[in-house]
């Protein structure tokens, strides 16, 4: 049993249960509670080849309307040019561009970074909203080169590598539930990020697993996720 | 024991699609058998000499082998997992109990054959004619026929398989990997196209695999070695062999199963070079076991290295049934005669040979009948064709146990038809066409009426050029398009009647020539009638073997030629498909909240509203489910004289933000939302167009410019959705978010509710003055961020508290850790049922219907009509000014012995339906059965009885009483 249990911090991924019962290692970091890996030597190698990750906990923020363009250009943000594109910041973080007046922000993969606290306090322009995105979304990452394979038997997206570039997102489903699916990869390693409802979260864990076995895809620890680069 | 089944092949190279090291054991109809693996079925057994396979379907004739290539009824198998196995499709593998169907005794001495006797009095449409006479005579028939009529059997203890689906893109798909099929997809990949290449087949190559194409029959090989080399080659091709492409969807989006998977294959060009069906002659017995296609005979030697009988005679009516005549005599078969319909074949290297090895030859003549011994083949009658049809009256008897057709083809053109392509009919060349295919489709080869090797190869590539063409990648001129040959290989008549009949048109439906024309006498001349009135084609081959001389008889008989008589509609699937493909791996995302396991950890009884898991009621504390209605009063009971708690996840949220989001929510809600207080919630009634209350929730103001609404469970998409289309048309200055699923919420309830409450939190101040009825505040619960709502739904003292979802399960523990002192215990949706019942609370969708007004359901105290406008404002006022036809009322029974009456059943005035229940449940409050019903106005005065028909149809008294049944004046929601 890990030494650290979701149950020390409010914020619990609603996977929490799933990752104890793959015997999982958590690692926190004040509030801020992650899988670090689940007892495996070879998680690495593992994210290489297909690996899942439940980021969930990970902090993320979103905004939109008429006025959100004009206020993030004003925030110290590298943002993307075109709607369903992302660009990675200088902190980690990552911008992603849904649509000409929505955006999506992500920590990165230690939940360092300033950004994502920085523009929750800071107050927004007329005609931008600010979305609860770090909790009406989980967040999980599937890695490695068979990750576009496994997608393909639960999206109808062609997520292949010379069809789908690093910093493209898909708005789609993914075995039926709509998600926002981001191409970011990891160092060489083909890295996806999935976010769906999040009352649907063990729903669309168990999905994926199913969807991997055939490619002996695992679930790994964040740890993993942060060796690939 | 491996000798002894080598001895039973042809030796290397015939049967390529054996493994000649591995013996596989198998039973059929109980008894044991040895092939090889890659046999399939039929051909395992055919090594064996089991030739008969099958019973027909009306008459149970004896059937056996007749494509062997999976596209006919006759060797529809039982497998112990599923009936109707096609036998020359599916292999054998270890142990597989294969059992023959549709037969009464044995396979061998069915008694069912007796049909064959009564076939004149079972003629074509007979169903129609026999069984609707007199009124009512149906039901009878009905069981027997369909009993009669089945053809396996389902297996319905087999446990489900896994079956699942897969997304796969290309920029060319070519469909079937014969010579045309495996040159466009080099052609088409050369250019850097991504291609797939499928196939039905264990291995590619098609008719390169079996027929002969030269009179030493080596140019398919050589020719086959040589693409396929190319292919691998080719990083570019995918090839799929063993899967069928099922069927054409609009944009190219093609089917195409492949074991237990089905791949949704999107396509942006498609290239069908699908070949060709060859086609039966139409003689009397033309159905026994002996009786093939000539190309099913060469599958035979050259995939299985099977001979197909030890004395051959071909029917013919083109070159193509010579070199099978040459096949046959290399594989050793004696082959007595090659009985050409022709007066002159057309000669060809190919001829010339098969004279040079002294085949004999018999000109301008027919197979006029098969004679049977032992349900297979024993010899054939031919005679001189002396017109169309005609036969001379005597003819001579050739012993034989294998008679091969090769009398013509039709394309295989379901895909294209599917796809908006049609099938013509050319006179001159007897035979059916393709025309009008739609853009992003090209045909090649046999499908497209080429039978030289060098015009489906010159033709394949040309559809590649098209295809790369409009793919952008080239922009080479297109070739000429490739002339058809001068000599069709089909005959324009190969059916020749017999006095006694059996000369099968449909082997499926045992259809025979008379049955067709007697079809069209009956009045049935359109052939989409033929079709239905006498079941042609609509067996499980679909008409692949019998759309042509069907055609050709119908046209005959009304005197139309053939391409006035057309075919029926090709529809998908291609081929039979398992349920599991369609159904697949079935996705269903269901929704939980954070505080799901809290509840099943408290032996929570779940129930599913919508894709949502909610808890019922909550069992014994070990585990077990005590008894429901216990558990349910005692959580009503600790709600109302304790502290209860409930997980409102579920509940719908809405942010509604802006400058406008005032004027918004006047728009939309029943109710006036402009002038409602920064810090209060206001009840928010959503009707429709038509005035129809649709939902319902609560509008907190947390400022100026952010409302937060509630909406119901299985409403909030509604909502947010009609939210979005009225402000669509209104352009307001507001944001609409659904953050359902951002927030989880509890509602502790009870009149210890505030002191549980106050050990948490801190930062506002909980006091009835501080805090009233129906306030709103935010602050924090054991340290989580939460939104404060003072509501009432439960009719006792209660906050729901919204928190981030993540935070829902801690909020949860600390809520029940506090609350121990003062009895806490969890409630779920049935207490939650009857509390808000006892306090005359509706559900939407539960005590409303399609028609409910609030007016009706007493909610016009809801309804403002001071402002200028609102979604379904103006039928309100309309049907204020008319009767009103009922109303909703509360009502107890008295009668605690009278069964409890449930919702949907029926009030009644005498005999006559004048209502309904929509809520009833025992009160443990008021302890007594207490409901909601419609009523007519006269039954709404309080003290009014009406009679409900109960369970059993047992008549309750019901007294309509004044809602609410429980604190009518509310102290206790204020305290």
């Amino acid at each position: 049993m890990s030494s650290i249990m979701p149950t020390e911090v409010p914020r619990r991924s609603q996977l929490s249960r799933r990752h104890i019962e793959l015997g999982a290692e958590f690692e926190r970091s004040g509030y801020l509670l992650l899988v670090k890996d689940y007892g495996s030597q070879t998680e690495a190698t593992q994210a290489q080849i297909l690996g899942l990750v439940d980021l969930s906990t990970l902090p993320r923020t979103g905004f939109k309307g008429a006025g959100a363009p004009d206020w993030a250009a004003t925030q110290a943000l590298n943002l993307p040019q075109q709607p369903n594109t992302c660009t990675v910041q200088t902190d980690g973080s990552l911008v992603a561009k849904l649509s000409h007046q929505e955006l999506l922000i992500l920590s990165d993969l230690n939940g360092k970074s300033a950004s994502i606290e920085r523009l929750n306090n800071t107050p927004v322009d007329p005609q931008t909203y600010s979305l609860p995105r770090a909790d009406s979304h989980c967040w999980l990452a599937i890695t490695g080169s068979q990750a576009a394979e496994m997608f393909s038997k639960i999206c109808a997206v062609d997520l292949r590598s010379h069809k789908f570039a690093n910093g493209e997102i898909a708005q789609t489903s993914v075995a039926k539930a709509n998600s926002i699916v981001i191409r970011n990869d990891q160092g060489s390693t083909h890295c996806f990020y999935i976010l769906t409802d999040v009352s649907s979260a063990e729903f669309l864990w168990d999905c994926l697993l199913d969807a991997m076995v055939e490619y002996d895809g695992r679930p790994v620890g964040v740890a993993a996720l942060r060796a690939l680069v | 024991m491996k000798g002894q089944q080598i001895q039973k092949r042809l030796p290397l190279p015939y049967g390529s699609l054996i493994d000649r090291n591995t013996e596989v054991s198998f039973s059929f109809e109980r008894k044991s058998y040895q092939g090889f693996a890659g046999d399939s079925i039929a051909s395992a057994l055919a090594a064996n000499q089991q030739w008969l396979l099958s019973r027909s379907f009306k008459y149970h004739r004896p059937r056996g082998a007749l494509t062997m290539a999976g596209q006919d009824a006759n060797t529809m198998v039982q497998l112990p997992s599923n009936p109707n196995a096609l036998a020359d499709r599916e292999l054998i593998s270890d142990n597989l109990a294969i059992m023959a169907q549709n037969y009464s005794g044995s396979l061998n001495n069915d008694r069912g054959a007796v049909m064959g006797l009564f076939s004149r009095f079972l003629p074509v449409g007979f169903y129609y004619k026999a069984f609707f006479k007199p009124r009512g005579i149906w039901e009878k028939w009905a069981p027997i026929i369909r009993k009669k009529a089945g053809l396996g059997v389902i297996n319905q203890q087999l446990e489900p398989q896994y079956y699942d689906k897969q997304y796969r893109f290309f920029d060319v798909v070519v469909v079937g990997a014969g010579p045309a099929g495996m040159q466009a997809a080099l052609s088409a990949a050369v250019e850097g196209c991504e291609v797939l290449l499928v196939d039905e087949n264990p291995i590619l190559g098609g008719s390169l695999n079996y027929a002969r194409f030269d009179a030493e029959g080596i140019r398919g090989q050589q020719l086959r070695e040589k693409l396929i080399q190319k292919i691998e080659a080719n990083s570019n091709i995918t090839s799929m062999t063993d899967a069928v492409c099922n069927a054409w969807f609009a944009d190219n989006w093609l089917p195409i199963i492949r074991g237990k998977r089905l791949y949704k294959v999107r396509a942006k060009q498609t290239i069908l070079c699908t070949g060709a069906l060859e086609q039966q002659a139409v003689f009397r017995n033309n159905d026994l076991p002996g009786v093939m296609m000539s190309s099913a005979a060469q599958r035979l030697i050259h995939l299985y290295g099977i001979r197909p009988g030890n004395a051959a005679v071909i029917v013919t009516g083109n070159n193509d049934g010579y070199a099978n005549a040459l096949d046959l005599l290399d594989a050793g078969v004696d082959v007595k005669a090659i009985v050409d319909l022709r007066e002159q074949p057309k000669p060809d290297a190919i001829v010339f040979a098969a004279a040079a090895r002294g085949i004999p030859v018999k000109t301008g003549y027919a197979v006029y009948e098969a004679q049977k011994s032992r349900n297979h083949l024993s010899a054939v009658e031919i005679r001189k064709v002396v017109s169309q049809g005609i036969c001379a009256d005597r003819g001579e008897v050739i012993p034989c146990d294998l008679l091969c057709m090769a009398v013509g083809y039709t394309p295989t053109y379901q895909l294209v038809c599917q796809a908006g392509g049609q099938l013509s009919y050319d006179d001159n060349s007897a035979m059916f066409t393709l025309i009008n295919c739609p853009d992003a489709m090209q045909v090649a080869g046999s499908v497209n009426s080429h039978w030289n090797l060098d015009a489906c190869l010159a033709e394949a590539s040309r559809a590649a050029i098209i295809a790369t063409n409009a793919l952008g990648l080239t922009s080479t001129a297109i070739p000429e398009e490739i002339a058809k040959e001068p000599v069709s290989p089909n005959h324009p008549w190969p059916i020749f009647a017999h006095p006694s009949g059996k000369e099968f048109v449909d082997y499926d439906e045992d259809l025979t020539i008379a049955d067709i024309i007697n079809a069209t006498r009956d009045g049935y001349e359109h052939i989409q009638l033929v079709k239905r009135y006498s079941t042609c084609g609509m067996g499980p081959s679909q008409g692949r073997h019998s759309a042509l001389a069907a055609a050709r008889l119908v046209a005959a008989a009304t005197n139309r030629t053939v391409a006035q008589t057309g075919v029926t509609t090709a529809r998908p699937p291609f081929a039979p498909e398992h349920l599991g493909h369609s159904a697949g791996r079935s996705f269903y995302p269901a929704r939980r909240s954070n505080m799901h396991y809290r509840h099943l950890e408290a032996g929570a009884q779940m129930l599913q509203a919508g894709a949502w898991y909610r808890p019922a009621f909550y069992g014994a504390a070990d585990g077990t489910v005590d008894n429901s209605e216990t558990c349910i009063n005692n959580e009503v009971n600790n709600v109302r004289n304790n502290v209860g708690l409930v997980d409102v996840s579920t509940l719908g949220g809405i942010e509604v933000r802006g400058p406008d989001a005032g004027e918004f929510l006047n728009r939309f809600y029943t109710f006036g939302f402009v002038k409602q207080p920064v810090g209060k919630a206001r009840y928010a009634l959503l009707t429709n167009e038509a005035g129809v209350v649709i939902d319902d929730g609560v509008a907190c103001r947390f400022s100026d410019e952010h409302y937060y609404v509630t909406a119901t469970t299985g409403g909030v998409d509604r909502v947010y959705q009609n939210m979005l289309k009225w402000n669509a048309q209104w352009r307001l200055d507001i944001d609409i978010a659904n953050v359902t699923s951002a927030y989880c919420g509890v509602n502790i309830a009870g009149p210890k509710a505030r002191e549980v409450l106050a050990k948490l939190c801190t930062d506002v101040d909980l006091s009835p003055s501080a805090f009233p009825y129906m306030g709103v505040r935010e602050g924090t619960v054991a340290g989580i961020p939460a939104r404060l709502i003072r509501v009432g739904f439960v009719g006792e003292l209660g906050y729901e508290i919204h928190v981030p979802q993540h935070c829902g399960e801690a909020l949860w523990d600390a809520l029940m850790d506090a609350g121990q002192e003062q009895g806490i215990k969890p409630f779920g949706i049935e207490a939650q049922r009857i509390l808000r019942l006892e306090k005359g609370h509706i559900i939407i969708g539960q005590d409303t219907d399609a028609m409910s007004n609030p007016m009706e359901v007493q909610m016009g105290w809801a309804v403002s009509r001071k402002k200028p406008f609102f979604v379904g404002g103006r039928t309100l006022t309309e049907l204020e000014n008319k009767p009103q036809l009922r109303s909703l009322v509360g009502f107890v029974v008295n009668d605690l012995n009278a069964p409890i009456p449930k919702e949907s059943h029926l009030i009644l005035d005498g005999e006559q339906m004048t209502g309904r229940v929509t809520s009833c449940n025992y009160s443990p409050t008021l302890q007594k059965p207490i409901g909601l019903a419609y009523v007519t106005p006269e039954n709404t005065p309080a003290g009014s009885t009406f009679i409900i028909k109960s369970s059993g149809g047992v008549r309750v008294t019901a007294e309509v009483v004044k809602l609410p049944f429980y604190d009518p004046d509310t102290l206790r929601q204020e305290l």
